[in-house]
């Protein structure tokens, strides 16, 4: 007969101390500064949907070309028609806001399902399963885009479908492991002898207790993954188009001055998206040591 | 090599190379539907501006021995492509496979040195990490390694080749075929080495190398190692470095092809990614099926190379 404090002590080392007081000081700055990015971009993103900006992105003045930042109360200064960068980039976040979250619900909803029955069920239902995530994970996600481009149109919506699919492999395998390993404790056998049903516990016990965390890291990482693949394309030429911002054409649109020594226009948009990627990145990984507790010593 | 070693890896490689053939199968099929459901079908390209009528379609199908069926299209397409053919580009009418080899050289040697070069910087990292556990230099380069991964390749490029018409003099912006040129290995060294930093897996490959390594290391194994005055390297490099390294280059070929499609574009070098763009931008459906087809081989080729490592390292097999 094992005591109480043993089985605590096998599911993690316990103590009532909230998770804030037990984590590390640098993950939590990491999750500091991802929440200030996704704030920044939430409220910029509703800054843009209301039309509430500093100046309107399409307007051009020639006598602004190139503005360095600061000048005339251009705050992060003028691209090459001398339109308000700081504007066009609030603007650029619609780019990838909304498919972003597409694709994250798509890779979600999907991996979660599919992690569930391959978890749960294993068997035949697991390899079949294995076989459909080492399918996807065959193609290069950009290669699959622009096949998917070729065959249908450049719209960034399809794209993020792609994006969306070939995220599910990583969530299934994730959730599909995370079970794999709940289902050898106690209080699942527990459930299943008191009869609960298994919709109960693979609802609530698992997924709802022990699974949210990942899933919410998953999102948080998969939005990364969302700007990237948006500012890629839009780069390449199939995302938004000029003279609509996206923070990819911008920094393609400002190459050429980027060649003759104009940094701003080019740079500015990347920082953006180098900033923001990061902050995702953080976010994802802070949350990760903090509530997965991936870093014992 | 005994006997004795030589069947689990034979016995894992026919096992694997079985499993590669069906994933391709599945490949070619996802393919051939995602063509199959697309709105318009390329004959209307043939016919671009043609006036063409449902009378011409049909002609046109029928002259070039298009089966009707779905599953005929697809058996065909299938056995074309196994016989090396697969098909003519509509923008330039050569064929494909011929197209495809030319090129695929070059995205080839760009991605396995980005590769190579993505590992000459985590391998060190990931090692400093794990055997010394957390220094002074820990925190700048984990930082260091996040930034560079978030930063957006294109951007990279452009520095890179502003620095080097302003600072150099030089011109790297045709690389690749031209060997000619003075300075060729820099123009083909720079492309890679941009590819290689800023791929945007950095991060998480040193990362995984160094919880892998660091947990080699604090296996019983090791310590007896340790304690029986043994060389500690040579016990821990199979499982701590051999097989996380092999799992990392297996793994990350997908994500290196498609940053290779945005390189290839940034520094006009003319690769696979460079004609995958090409092709999308024409809706050249050939031409992308087959790069499509070839990248897929060349992901489930790093994976084959993954098991044959894992195979030949622990003989006993993945159970237990």
């Amino acid at each position: 007969m094992k005591h109480y404090s043993q089985v605590a002590g096998e599911i993690g080392a316990y103590s009532d101390l909230p998770f804030w007081k037990k984590a590390d000081r640098g993950d939590l700055a990491y999750v500091a500064y991802g929440l200030f990015i996704v704030t920044l971009v939430l409220v910029s993103y509703a800054l843009g949907a209301l039309k509430l900006l500093p100046y309107d992105p399409q307007q051009i003045s020639i006598g602004l070309l190139n503005a360095p930042p600061g000048r005339a109360g251009h705050l992060l200064g003028t691209d090459f028609l001398g339109r308000d960068i700081l504007s066009r980039l609030i603007v650029g976040i619609q780019a990838y806001f909304l498919p972003g979250l597409l694709a994250i619900a798509i890779s979600l909803s999907l991996g979660t399902a599919l992690g569930v029955v391959a978890g749960y069920r294993g068997g035949p239902a697991d390899a079949l399963i294995a076989y459909f995530n080492d399918l996807v994970d065959s193609f290069p996600r950009l290669v699959l885009i622009l096949l998917v481009i070729a065959a249908f149109k450049p719209d960034i919506y399809y794209v993020m479908v792609v994006v969306g699919v070939t995220g599910v492999p990583g969530v299934a395998s994730l959730i599909a492991g995370k079970i794999r390993f709940l289902r050898q404790k106690n209080f699942i056998e527990a459930a299943s002898v008191l009869g609960l049903p298994a919709h109960v516990i693979i609802l609530k016990h698992i997924l709802w207790y022990n699974c949210r965390t990942l899933l919410i890291i998953q999102a948080t990482l998969g939005m990364g993954e969302a700007i990237l693949i948006e500012t890629s394309l839009s780069y390449l030429g199939f995302g938004v188009q000029e003279p609509t911002p996206s923070w990819g054409n911008m920094v393609q649109a400002g190459a050429n001055y980027f060649l003759q020594g104009r940094f701003w226009p080019s740079t500015a948009p990347a920082l953006a998206i180098l900033f923001t990627i990061l902050g995702f990145h953080l976010l994802g990984d802070g949350l990760n040591n903090i509530l997965e507790g991936k870093r014992k010593k | 090599m005994r006997p004795a070693a030589i069947r689990p890896i034979a016995l894992a490689l026919s096992r694997e190379m079985a499993l590669t053939a069906l994933l391709l199968l599945g490949v070619s099929f996802v393919v051939f539907l995602i063509l199959y459901l697309s709105p318009g079908d390329p004959f209307s390209v043939l016919l671009e501006g043609q006036m063409a009528g449902d009378t011409a379609r049909a002609g046109i199908r029928e002259a070039l021995g298009v089966p009707k069926a779905w599953y005929a299209q697809y058996l065909s397409w299938l056995g074309n492509m196994l016989k090396g053919n697969f098909g003519t580009s509509i923008r330039t009418g050569l064929p494909v496979f011929g197209e495809i080899v030319r090129v695929g050289l070059n995205t080839l040697t760009l991605t396995l040195g980005s590769l190579l070069i993505t590992l000459c910087i985590a391998v060190p990292i990931a090692l400093h990490a794990a055997v010394r556990g957390d220094t002074a230099l820990s925190w700048p380069l984990t930082m260091l390694a996040y930034v560079v991964s978030a930063l957006p390749v294109f951007w990279l490029g452009y520095l890179v080749i502003y620095v080097f018409i302003h600072k150099f003099g030089l011109f790297p912006l045709i690389s690749g075929s031209s060997g000619a040129q003075e300075h060729a290995w820099l123009y083909f060294m720079v492309p890679i080495a941009v590819l290689g930093i800023a791929n945007g897996t950095i991060s998480e490959v040193i990362r995984y190398l160094r919880d892998e390594m660091s947990r080699v290391m604090a296996e019983d194994y090791i310590r007896t190692a340790r304690a029986k005055g043994g060389s500690v390297w040579r016990h821990a490099f199979k499982e701590g470095l051999l097989i996380p390294v092999t799992e990392i280059i297996a793994s990350k070929i997908p994500f290196i092809l498609g940053g290779a499609v945005i390189v290839e574009q940034v520094f006009n070098w003319p690769g696979m990614g460079r004609m995958a763009w090409q092709a999308a931008q024409d809706r050249d459906f050939p031409v992308i099926m087959g790069i499509a087809m070839v990248a897929a081989a060349f992901v489930r080729l790093g994976s084959l190379l993954q098991s044959l490592v894992y195979a030949a390292v622990n003989p006993r097999g993945p159970q237990e």
